[in-house]
């Protein structure tokens, strides 16, 4: 190994970290230490005069190795590997210590922050001498695009890429496409035509030459990775066909929640307690009845059916309130003299025009009474003889703080918007991980909202989250332009920091095969020894730690190299244990 | 092979000495059995204190660098073993760490695990067997009214021979093979090519996993942990997936896979291999991968099964661990 030559450079990042550690007196530490050729500080590192600065002593000093000091590596990490590597370094060759988010943020004494971000420092130099340059690498990407799920994002995303010339699979389970939306009659809050809108968008996605449409029809044996993929369609014909596509996209989509589970609802119990998604087939047919052909006096719709609540779903459907607004439009507007009551926990009326469609619907004479659903759910029963109502629905008012009983001759409850239990196997076929709520997770849930862990599968639509048709079209659009992206470059650059398996010491114990997250990890027989196929690794570095003999290292994070971290941030304040 | 009387060349001078151990390394030299006859032939052993009436001052006397070979075997528990393994460096060109007490600390090594106030309070008070009113604890010195008598002094911690003085090859095991012994004696003897100092002599590169002929599959899912001797053992499947805990994979082979042969796991007296620096680091990371466990709490009892974690990870290699000893 090269003698090393680090220069070291300790971001003031503004006031953000020189208010609470002092910079300079790191600087003038750190420049102490052996091979240490500078220890330099500047404003702002990342700005472009101050990777300026990294560039020239890399050249004026014959540097080999850079630290910066500044904020977290997933900010700014690529940035300084790319100004390096501009000066002729490899990029992996420099080291980014994190004097911000774990130091100058956090603490309020200027003493010990310095201390802290010197050890920091001094870490990182420990680490950085244990560096090894690393090649990039990269595969080649096929043009084709699978697409898993035929409801409105599935088919936005097609058309997308379709229409740039690319070929898509498009794989439905169902007999037809454009899923929930296709069952909608209005769309809030313009009140607009679903069908109008989905009816050209599914002729254009049958008929375009660049999709192949498959309906009835699961994909299975998802294997290899971004670029190169391969599955099985499966729709019950002997000879089931194998697609080969680069991309991936889920567009599952959800499904809506059981309330039958809810007692107080007597859903199932009472015929003419109904589900939204029931309700909007009768408003798509033109035809609101209780279940004995009557027109109904009195309509009641209960928010929330499944949703905030520690019992079923804690989160939000985010759609449902705007959803019974509409209900309630459509149903004053064909049931001019119906009593309508919007029984609600909270309004939630965020999303452009919505706030204001609200306001509008107050107009529509409708009674809204608030519940506390934490605390008791409204209960249905059934009315008396003598009443002239079918059902009575018993409630604590929250406003008025009153019990109240609500006639209805019919009870729309907008229930939660849940995901398919079915989704376990999409999930384990192409490698994605799923949140507490069943829900598809995304790369980074602000910065990379379609992406996913694994490269070359994306996500769009309610798969990901219960969300409206306008955020549905801009996320499946959105994995459309990435995949597009991707398929211009005709290559796409793979993770460098793999896992690799020293042969020579593999003894063969196979602790490493299931651990792997990606199925990277494969055993080969003739060999004796495990294998990892470093394009589909992500280099998380599971089969490393645990491997008991050492024979899978991670790049860049070898056992060498973190211990010398761990030397390094315990050889100053923790000398004395 | 040992040279033969017209081989001019002088024998080579040899010492076996044990600090903090068992004795089993010393009887592992005579278990060379009729092979010992070819060592002696080959070198004349200088000091050897469970074979022969040599003194301490006997080898003080002796010139620096004049002894060619030294196995020293044991851990450095006292004053006394610091003080001789200081002694015999002076006194040797090939100072080897002749055991696992001697290179990674071993069995006595466990003593890290506690220190020597609670090691003196269990034996001189708490023990069933001591009567002990007066508290009496050892003294390094003693007035008696011939004089004063003196006993080594115990160290707190358990060290390993490199730990406290330069060292030139290690030979691994519980005791070694004496197989290994007589390989790397007669290298040593006939003048071949040395490995670089601080080479691992007398053992293998690869694990004792890598020789092991049991059936391994991928199958190393854990619901509860087995001691061998709750388990019908198949004899032919990796104790692993029967769910007891060998420490096979991270152990270098050498011993020929003794103890499994004998349908016992591994304990890991080879110590680690050159990839794995921390034996028991390794194996509790990788049998934690191994627990198959939905909740925080299904994995705590799992965990549970295992019995004293820490005295069978670092069985041998505590001391030469990155953890060193336990804090107290």
């Amino acid at each position: 190994m090269e003698e090393p030559r680090i220069g070291v450079y300790i971001c003031h990042c503004g006031t953000n970290i020189a208010k609470m550690v002092d910079v300079e007196a790191v600087a003038a530490e750190v420049g102490k230490l052996p091979n240490v050729v500078l220890a330099k500080t500047y404003k702002y590192m990342c700005s472009d005069p101050g990777q300026e600065l990294i560039i020239k002593d890399i050249r004026g000093h014959r540097l080999n190795r850079v630290i910066v000091a500044a904020c977290s590596p997933r900010i700014h990490e690529l940035t300084f590997r790319t100004a390096v590597e501009k000066a002729g370094i490899n990029p992996y060759l420099f080291e980014m210590a994190n004097i911000r988010e774990q130091d100058s943020w956090v603490h309020t004494d200027r003493v010990e922050a310095t201390a802290k971000a010197i050890d920091l420092v001094i870490a990182a130099i420990h680490r950085v001498r244990y560096h090894e340059p690393l090649a990039k690498r990269s595969v080649n990407v096929d043009p084709a695009t699978l697409i898993i799920g035929g409801g409105i994002s599935g088919m936005v995303a097609a058309l997308e890429i379709a229409n740039a010339g690319k070929k898509v699979y498009l794989i439905e389970k169902s007999d037809h496409l454009g899923g929930h939306v296709a069952r909608f009659d209005l769309t809030f809050p313009h009140l607009s035509s679903a069908k109008q809108m989905i009816r050209p968008i599914l002729q254009r996605v049958e008929n375009h030459p660049n999709i192949d449409v498959f309906k009835k029809s699961v994909i299975k044996n998802v294997t290899g990775y971004i670029g190169n993929f391969k599955a099985v369609v499966e729709n019950g014909v002997p000879d089931p066909l194998e697609l080969t596509f680069g991309n991936i996209i889920a567009a599952t989509g959800l499904k809506p929640f059981d309330p039958s589970k809810i007692e107080e609802y007597g859903y199932g119990k009472f015929p003419d307690v109904v589900t939204s998604m029931e309700f909007e087939e009768m408003l798509s047919a033109g035809k609101v009845m209780t279940r004995y052909g009557k027109e109904p006096r009195n309509i009641a719709i209960i928010h929330c059916v499944g949703s905030r609540s520690k019992k079923y779903h804690e989160y939000c459907s985010r759609t449902c309130c705007m959803v019974a607004l509409k209900f309630v439009n459509q149903i004053r507007a064909g049931l001019p003299d119906c009593n309508i009551f919007e029984i609600y926990a909270d309004m939630r009326a965020y999303g452009k025009g919505c706030e204001e469609f609200y306001a509008e619907s107050t107009h529509r004479q409708i009674i809204f009474l608030m519940f506390d659903q934490q605390e008791k759910l409204p209960l249905i029963k059934e009315a008396e003889r003598n009443d002239e109502c079918n059902m009575l629905i018993e409630l604590d008012e929250k406003l008025s703080g009153e019990t109240v009983e609500i006639p209805a001759d019919m009870v729309v409850l907008m229930v939660n918007m849940e995901a398919h239990e079915d989704v376990k196997e999409v999930v384990h076929a192409i490698g994605v991980s799923l949140c507490g709520n069943q829900f598809f997770i995304e790369k980074h849930p602000k910065l990379d909202p379609v992406a996913t862990t694994t490269g070359g599968v994306y996500i769009v639509g309610t798969c990901q989250g219960p969300k409206d048709i306008p955020d549905s079209v801009a996320q499946a659009r959105a994995a459309a332009a990435r995949i597009l992206a991707t398929i211009a470059q005709g290559s796409v650059a793979v993770e460098v920091t793999t896992a690799s398996v020293n042969e020579a010491m593999c003894c063969g114990c196979q602790t490493c095969i299931r651990v792997c997250p990606y199925s990277a990890v494969s055993y080969n027989e003739e060999k004796k020894s495990s294998e990892v196929n470093e394009v589909l690794c992500k280099g998380c570095g599971t089969c490393g730690s645990a491997c008991p003999s050492g024979a899978i290292s991670t790049k860049h994070f070898t056992d060498r190299q973190i211990l010398a971290e761990i030397e390094g941030i315990m050889s100053m304040s923790y000398k004395e244990i | 092979m040992p040279p033969d009387s017209s081989n001019p060349k002088p024998k080579l001078k040899l010492a076996v000495y044990w600090g903090a151990a068992c004795g089993g390394c010393c009887v592992s030299v005579l278990d060379t059995h009729e092979k010992l006859l070819d060592i002696v032939a080959a070198a004349d052993l200088v000091f050897w204190p469970i074979a022969m009436d040599i003194k301490y001052k006997d080898v003080e006397a002796m010139p620096d660098k004049s002894i060619d070979v030294t196995l020293f075997n044991g851990a450095i528990r006292n004053s006394e073993n610091k003080h001789i393994a200081q002694l015999l460096r002076s006194k040797t060109k090939i100072l080897v760490a002749y055991g696992s007490c001697a290179y990674m600390g071993g069995i006595p090594g466990l003593a890290n695990f506690t220190d020597r106030e609670g090691i003196f309070r269990r034996v001189y008070e708490e023990s069933e067997s001591t009567l002990n009113p007066d508290k009496v604890r050892p003294q390094t010195e003693t007035m008696v009214k011939e004089g004063k008598l003196e006993i080594p002094e115990m160290f707190n911690d358990v060290y390993t021979l490199n730990q406290v003085v330069d060292v030139d090859y290690f030979i691994p095991g519980c005791p070694p093979q004496s197989e290994r012994l007589i390989e790397v004696f007669t290298a040593i003897a006939t003048g071949a090519e040395l490995p670089p100092k601080g080479s691992v002599v007398g053992a293998n590169e690869k694990t004792n996993c890598d020789e092991c002929k049991r059936k391994k599959s991928d199958n190393k899912v854990i619901k509860k942990f087995y001691r061998p001797w709750e388990i019908q053992d198949d004899k032919e499947t990796c104790f692993l997936e029967q769910g007891v805990i060998c420490m096979g994979p991270a152990t270098r082979g050498g011993c020929g896979v003794r103890c499994v042969s004998g349908n016992s796991p591994c304990r890991g007296c080879y110590g680690p291999p050159a990839t794995a620096s921390d034996p028991g680091a390794k194996m509790m990371s990788a049998i934690g991968t191994m627990i198959d466990a939905d909740t925080p709490e299904e994995i705590d009892k799992i965990i549970d099964t295992i019995v004293d974690p820490a005295g069978l990870f670092y069985r041998f290699s505590l001391p030469s661990s990155i953890l060193g000893r336990k804090i107290i």
